[in-house]
């Protein structure tokens, strides 16, 4: 057997199934959203409509804002505790331990958990009530279903950081610490070190990391479903919306905001290659 | 000693960061009503954990159907995963970048991206509503973690050992079992364990494939915290979260031969 | 465990009294429909939100039909009935025309019309069904789903009307008609607001503000007129706005579902709650959500009641026990069993005249939870549903002129 046959044989159920599976599902959106399936009547009124409505940018800005701070935030908070958990101090396993249990707990639960915890009359506002320093829950901050989106923010970040911080974690183990030493032993201060030697290292696999994180939080439905305020919605809520409204004229549109999402989708993909497929042939792992 | 402090300190914060949203769904779980500005509950009830307990409640046949599709997901993932983590370790060929990137786009295309386009794959094909369509959409999102570790584990495989059981005799399935097998299974449980993880926690896909029969864990927890049932969805988050935790610690073990402290040092 | 999950998935899937033909049983006898309905599935798809509501289907009801008829009740708890009709909506369109997802739906009003003008509704069956007898047909508010002709499309469940509930203890006298409420809302910033529109609470909250502005339903009864709509609306938007900043969160963002509004009132951070169906604030004191000090009260100037119904879909693969189920949901008994106070507290659809001298007795017996307005009471002023494309209308209107 040559080695082409081999290769086809051992990737062609993973490509026929989910390469298959993706394509179509593409395929489709972008057909139906051009109303050229099952009927052929070219039609481009469901991107007109969905980029000229006020709602749709609305809901593009806020999904925008939300990756964009989630990731930020989750990214620097991921390298400061990566860089934390390197050495030891007392409660070091039991930190780790608990950053690891944190990957297994479902967005859903940090959502709902987080809701509990945050909202004006949540736990926190509870603590706050019996501290004397408020009288009602008006008086706490809007952090949930509020118009800068906090208490999504805060679960991603909640979810998010451990995932890319273990990411770090590797890379600091596979990259030990001798390059810092040779640079500190020339005279360099904690902080050169680390930003002109440490950082440019981790740097690929933090911003590879980032890209998953921005586009899990820019996709997520359920977290903004249940965390965020009634208008605007977030780009996937608005979507699901449009795709399940009994009025069919709806339809194409959602295809449509599917089909747009899947071309940033797309951008990010080719980023994240780049970050991670750095010459031809080699995966870097 | 003052640096070691401050590691602890923030160390103490991180700890507490990472638990405290279970915090109030664990409270609510035991609550008869549990309003504001009440820092415990004022009334304890086993209502709401009854009610996930029993056959009534719907909890435990989710409990089981969702396992049972995170299963055949992995088990599936596993199956197409392996080989096609071999192909991609193991040669170099024209195309692989591109393959490569089509094996990854699920798990970096923005879910939306893709749910509505498969739901409509899968009412052409009649899968809608079906749990064996589940599976199979679950694939999507969850093939791509394991083809990567799996590639990243055949980089690393010397297939002369291979070729030596074969010399010696053995045939294709037994040096697979014997030889290949062994090596390769700390990463295989590393990546069924993130298949395990992503098929578990799916929502809008099962929701969308699902068409509302196929009632996984996620959707029964989301439906009764949205119906304002608080306690019961305090019951059912903590059970939800079990057979991951308990997953993690099993491959955890495996994966290291120690426990899973030691899964931060190589 | 897989085994025996593998064989339920199997067992479930394949009907054992395939029933999809609806022709065919409208032509048999009931008796000849009960023995085909023998043994059968029926999947009920109904709003999963209520705790009790899903007792009283898979304990009572379930336990019924097992019981009499050995049919397996599968209860599917659904967010919004508007996901079912897009489901069967979708089923029509990719050919699916006898193994359809749903046997029964628990529904009115906008979604019962879409599914009746799309032809996605099993009809001219319900005469058959022998406590059919015991249902008011001239009754307009029965025979008409929110100004829509039932037609024997589907038959009715609960009656119900729109009623307001405030913790005693912390407003002692609220207002008692639209316009005191609307002063009360301006008097006491931050301490009201109500469900964006299209959620079903929200949406009759807003047409309840759209016949104080047009003075009455009266005139607003029949078919959609665009220019009485226009007229109504432009008052009924500014109405709206001009109280937007003295609602809670002045207004930034509204709670999405009547479930978010509840858990705002639990908490105090409203003073009212609202519901189409009164006896959900009884069962919120006993599930000790609610403190024990809530009480109910319905407007002067009258709140909206309609009726609500099951209905069997046109592609449904089980007929038969459906038809089954929907004659045991419409028994004096099951009536009776889901009015007491602990089980429910929902006003029956049928003719209790009609029942018989046991069942009579019952209803008479049942005490209402204080926190329950009776139904009586709410009746003396009570309003009609107007047709469906007006609620379109005014929850399309509403997104746009107010919730910007």
């Amino acid at each position: 057997m040559t080695d082409r046959t081999r290769i086809l044989l051992l990737l062609g159920p993973a490509l026929v199934l989910v390469g298959g599976m993706v394509l179509s599902a593409l395929g489709l959106a972008l057909l139906r959203s051009l109303h050229l399936f099952p009927v052929v009547a070219p039609d481009l009124s469901a991107y007109a409509t969905v980029l000229g409505s006020p709602g749709f940018l609305a809901s593009l800005a806020l999904s925008v804002w939300i990756a964009t701070v989630s990731t930020a935030l989750a990214a620097a908070l991921a390298l400061a505790l990566a860089l934390l958990l390197r050495r030891g101090f007392p409660g070091r396993g039991m930190v780790a331990v608990l950053v690891q249990l944190n990957l297994t707990v479902p967005h859903v639960v940090g959502a709902i958990g987080l809701l509990y915890l945050v909202s004006q009359s949540g736990a926190f506002a509870r603590l706050a009530h019996a501290a004397g320093l408020i009288a009602r829950p008006g008086e706490f901050p809007a952090l949930t279903h509020d118009p800068y989106a906090i208490g999504i923010i805060l679960t991603y970040i909640w979810k998010e950081v451990p995932f890319i911080t273990l990411i770090l974690l590797a890379k600091l183990q596979t990259l030990g610490e001798g390059h810092e030493q040779v640079a500190r032993s020339l005279g360099a201060t904690r902080w050169q070190a680390f930003r002109h030697v440490l950082l440019p290292q981790l740097a690929p696999a933090l911003a590879a990391a980032s890209a998953l994180v921005f586009a899990f939080a820019f996709g997520a439905y359920e977290i903004p479903l249940i965390l965020g305020a009634h208008a605007p919605e977030a780009l996937p809520v608005a979507a699901w919306r449009a795709f399940t409204d009994v009025d069919l004229t709806r339809r194409p549109q959602a295809f449509a905001i599917s089909v747009l999402v899947a071309g940033l989708g797309i951008a990010l993909l080719l980023l994240y290659a780049r970050l991670t497929l750095p010459q031809r042939g080699r995966h870097a792992g | 000693m003052r640096a070691e402090t401050w590691r602890l300190l923030a160390g103490v914060l991180v700890a507490l960061a990472l638990v405290l949203p279970l915090v109030p769904l664990a409270i609510w779980s035991g609550a008869h009503g549990w309003r504001y500005p009440d820092l415990l509950p004022q009334q304890w009830s086993g209502k709401a954990w009854t009610l996930a307990l029993s056959d009534r409640g719907g909890v435990v046949e989710s409990l089981g159907l969702t396992l049972t599709i995170a299963i055949a997901t992995t088990a599936l993932a596993a199956l197409v995963g392996v080989p096609a983590g071999r192909a991609l370790g193991l040669y170099d060929f024209r195309g692989k970048r591109l393959i490569l990137l089509l094996l990854l786009a699920p798990a970096i295309l923005p879910g939306i991206a893709l749910v509505l386009g498969l739901h409509d794959l899968f009412l052409r094909l009649g899968l809608v509503g079906t749990t064996g369509g589940v599976i199979l959409a679950h694939l999507v999102p969850v093939l791509p973690y394991m083809t990567l570790v799996m590639a990243a584990v055949f980089a690393g495989f010397d297939t002369r050992i291979e070729a030596q059981a074969r010399s010696l005799g053995a045939g294709p399935l037994r040096t697979f079992a014997t030889v290949t097998l062994p090596v390769i299974l700390p990463g295989l449980l590393t990546g069924a364990l993130f298949a395990f993880l992503v098929s578990w926690s799916q929502y809008l896909l099962t929701l969308a494939i699902g068409g509302g029969r196929v009632q996984t864990l996620p959707l029964v927890l989301y439906s009764y915290a949205a119906a304002g049932r608080n306690d019961v969805a305090g019951a059912i988050a903590l059970i939800y979260i079990l057979p991951g935790l308990a997953i993690l610690l099993f491959t955890a073990s495996r994966v290291t031969g120690r426990g899973f402290g030691a899964v931060l040092r190589p | 465990m897989l085994r025996p999950l593998a064989a339920l998935l199997l067992l479930t899937t394949a009907a054992t009294a395939d029933t999809a033909d609806g022709e065919a049983l409208k032509a048999m006898t009931w008796d000849q429909i009960v023995e085909e309905a023998r043994g059968g599935t029926v999947n009920w798809f109904m709003w999963g939100g209520a705790d009790n509501i899903n007792a009283y289907v898979s304990d009572y009801v379930a336990g019924v039909v097992q019981r009499d008829y050995g049919i397996t009740l599968n209860r599917v708890p659904i967010t919004d009935a508007a996901e079912i009709v897009n489901l069967i909506l979708s089923e029509k369109e990719a050919g699916i025309t006898e193994t359809g997802t749903v046997d029964l739906i628990w529904i009115n009003g906008e979604n019962f019309r879409s599914m009746k003008d799309a032809g996605l509704a099993f009809c001219g069956h319900t005469a058959l069904l022998p406590n059919d007898a015991l249902v008011n047909w001239d009754n307009p508010a029965i025979a008409n789903d929110f100004g829509v002709p039932v037609d024997g499309c589907e038959v009715p469940w609960n009656t119900v009307q729109f009623a307001f509930a405030h913790d005693s203890a912390v407003v002692a006298e609220p207002p008692r008609d639209m316009a005191g409420l609307i002063d009360w809302i301006k008097a006491n910033p931050g301490r009201f607001t109500y469900p964006a529109p299209p959620d079903f609470t929200g949406s009759v909250f807003v047409r309840h503000v759209f016949y104080h502005a047009a003075g009455g339903p009266e005139a607003l009864l029949g078919p959609f007129d665009q220019a009485k709509f226009d007229e109504v609306a432009g008052k009924t938007w500014e109405i709206l706005n001009e109280l937007e900043p003295f609602l809670w969160r002045e207004g930034a963002t509204y709670p999405t579902t009547v479930t978010q509004l509840n858990e705002l009132f639990a908490n105090g951070e409203v003073a009212f709650s609202f519901n189409y169906d009164p006896a959900q604030f009884g069962l919120a004191v006993q599930a000790g959500l609610w403190p024990e000090t809530t009480r109910s009260f319905g407007l002067a100037d009258g709140t909206i009641g309609n009726t609500n119904y099951t209905l069997i879909p046109f592609n449904s693969p089980n007929k038969a026990a459906a038809m089954v189920l929907q004659n045991v949901l419409l028994s004096g008994e099951a009536q009776l069993e889901k009015a007491r106070t602990k089980v429910w507290g929902a006003a029956p659809a049928i003719d209790i005249a009609r029942t018989s001298p046991e069942v009579q007795a019952g209803f008479a017996a049942i005490e209402a939870h204080p926190s329950v307005v009776p139904a009586e009471e709410l009746a003396k002023a009570a309003l009609p549903e107007l047709q469906a494309d007006w609620l379109t209308a005014i929850e399309q209107g509403w997104t746009v002129n107010v919730g910007n």
